[in-house]
């Protein structure tokens, strides 16, 4: 078997799974209020038009048969119809995953600038004023909703500088890279400081242990056997972290680009769960 | 070394040190670091501020003014108006009784039931194991705030379904903690001698077993409420959790956020009001670690 049956087996795994993900999905949406039907034609419609709307979106056949089907078309790639823009879901998850893969990436890229140097920082100076001042602004920094920081950077930077826009996506590289650096960072101050905190902790155990006393007793200078020996060691766990977290960026990209009016995944999927557009939601 | 608690929401468990020091020792009170102390402090005032609310706040909460919208801090509206000219320090003191109870029931709930279903799995094993852990697992396959989502939807918005969907998500991490640790005191003598001595299982477990592993769950739990209510706030913010006209910390910054420019204070106060609560809270879950890991 090997290391490939393993992830092999674990992928195949992974098939069922998603088929009853998608049918509890399904099930809860189609016990929930709100008439797809009704959101269609509109508030004016008469009943025949709704009971004709219905027929045509096989609305009227039962769960088992609506499930069926939207496997079925799922499995060819199609993911149907939003009810309410009436375009094709596929094509409206393309428009928007570019824009939440932007953030996501540049929010990564920016908790690996901010944390590292940081975590260095804290583990070497442990106990000392430094130490103290990143740790308590570690709390202050998990303890502020993603949200809300958002809209402090709006406020504290964007107001007063104007160097960044507020909101919106651009449509070169640099525009992009304009807009989605405050988002980003917002991103990263909600996943930095548990990074910091890991990374530090990693180091601090490195830098006790016995082969870096011995690296020190024959004389390997400070910063050499930081890089060396103790960030070398300390980044395995640390990269383990980072990758848990990626999956907490999701989250927080929800909220983020809600805040900054990013028109990405996250937006698209809280505005379909407002309006009940079931295609779309099931589709994220 | 701590994980984050948005990792609960994301299914992986926390990464297990065992404690050093068992949570009925003698003394341990006293040992606890001041950072405690101060935590306990900040979160018991957010608790008397919420019970007290009717009687400091000087207006009704939903009480709406549209003459007097948006206003700017007085001395007859300490932090201003919102849009519909309800006092927003009403609103803040009252969202505490919003908050609080929600982001405390929705971690000790799951805590609760999770430390059961994980001990019942690592005691019992065999079918019981598999069939909690493999619940469990499922639980993880769903991305955490869709499951949230479609759950809040199904139930109806409002406390209720908020703290439900946090129940069934967040259980799993405290199972596969006291899971981990029950099957690492199973083995140990004293629990052999026990059975030895002819007790029955539930009894080994209730009195031998679980006061041996309930302290992981209440190094876990302090954490867990802050992202709790930081999980609450969010989905108020996005429409998704309390529903208007209640006073939500989280809605209010939604509600403030047009105004940034103009009235800043609307939306910013409410949000320092959360981090106060989280780093209240963070402060006793790190002296709680430093005292239980020795």
């Amino acid at each position: 078997m090997g290391r490939f049956g393993f992830v092999a087996k674990r992928l195949l795994q992974v098939i069922p799974m998603l088929f009853g993900i998608v049918l509890v999905v399904f099930m809860v949406l189609q016990v929930t209020p709100g008439d797809p039907a009704r959101q269609i034609a509109g508030l004016r419609a008469s009943e025949e038009d709704l009971e004709e709307v219905r027929e045509s979106l096989g609305l009227n056949d039962s769960v088992l048969e609506q499930y069926g089907r939207y496997v079925g078309n799922v499995v060819q790639g199609d993911l149907g119809f939003s009810y309410k823009s009436r375009k094709p879901v596929a094509s409206i998850i393309g428009d928007r995953i570019g824009v939440t893969i932007w953030l996501m990436g540049a929010g990564l890229l920016l908790v690996v600038l901010i944390s590292v140097p940081l975590g260095v920082i804290s583990a070497l100076r442990k106990d000392r004023p430094i130490d103290h001042i990143i740790r308590g602004l570690g709390l202050v920094g998990m303890s502020m909703p993603a949200f809300w920081t958002g809209v402090i950077l709006l406020l504290l930077v964007a107001n007063t500088t104007g160097w960044f826009p507020s909101g919106g996506f651009g449509e070169t590289f640099g525009e992009k890279a304009h807009h989605i650096f405050l988002p980003a960072l917002t991103l990263a101050i909600a996943s930095s400081p548990f990074i910091i905190r890991g990374l530090r902790a990693e180091m601090i155990s490195v830098l006790e242990s016995d082969y870096i006393s011995t690296g020190r007793s024959i004389g390997v200078a400070g910063s050499r056997l930081v890089r060396r020996f103790v960030l070398r060691n300390a980044a395995g766990p640390g990269i383990t972290l980072i990758a848990i977290e990626a999956g907490f960026l999701l989250f927080g990209a929800v909220v983020i680009e809600t805040t900054f009016a990013l028109p990405g995944l996250g937006q698209g999927l809280v505005i379909a769960a407002r309006g009940r557009d079931l295609p779309s939601v099931q589709g994220k | 070394m701590t994980t984050p608690p948005s990792a609960a929401y994301e299914g992986v468990p926390p990464t297990i040190e065992p404690l050093e020091v068992p949570i009925g020792e003698r003394g341990l009170w006293r040992r606890m670091p001041k950072k405690v102390w101060v935590g306990v402090g900040i979160v018991a005032t957010y608790v008397l501020v919420a019970l007290l609310a009717p009687v400091i706040a000087p207006y009704d909460p939903l009480m709406i003014d549209p003459a007097n919208s948006l206003a700017s801090p007085s001395a007859d509206h300490l932090l201003g108006t919102d849009q519909l000219g309800r006092d927003i320090f009403s609103r803040l003191l009252y969202a505490a009784r919003v908050d609080l109870p929600i982001g405390f029931l929705g971690a000790f709930l799951p805590a609760i039931a999770g430390t059961i279903l994980g001990a019942l799995a690592g005691f019992y094993g065999r079918w019981v194991d598999t069939v909690i852990m493999r619940t469990a697992d499922v639980v993880q396959a769903f991305p955490a705030y869709i499951l949230v989502i479609v759950l809040v939807f199904a139930l109806g918005q409002g406390a209720r379904s908020i703290i439900i969907a946090f129940t069934v998500l967040a259980w799993v991490v405290y199972a596969r903690i006291i899971r981990g640790e029950v099957l690492r005191v199973r083995d140990l003598d004293y629990v052999h001698a026990a059975r030895v001595a002819g007790l029955r299982n539930l009894r080994i477990l209730r009195v031998h077993v679980f006061p041996n592993v309930i302290s992981q769950t209440i190094v876990y739990l302090p954490s867990d409420i802050v992202f709790a209510t930081l999980a609450l706030a969010s989905f108020s913010f996005l429409g998704l959790g309390i529903p208007p006209p209640t006073a939500e910390w989280g809605a209010m910054i939604a509600d403030g956020q047009p105004f940034i420019t103009t009235n800043w204070w609307f939306a910013t106060v409410p949000g320092l009001a959360i981090v106060g609560l989280g780093l209240g809270l963070s402060l006793i879950a790190e002296g709680f670690e430093e005292a239980l890991r020795g």
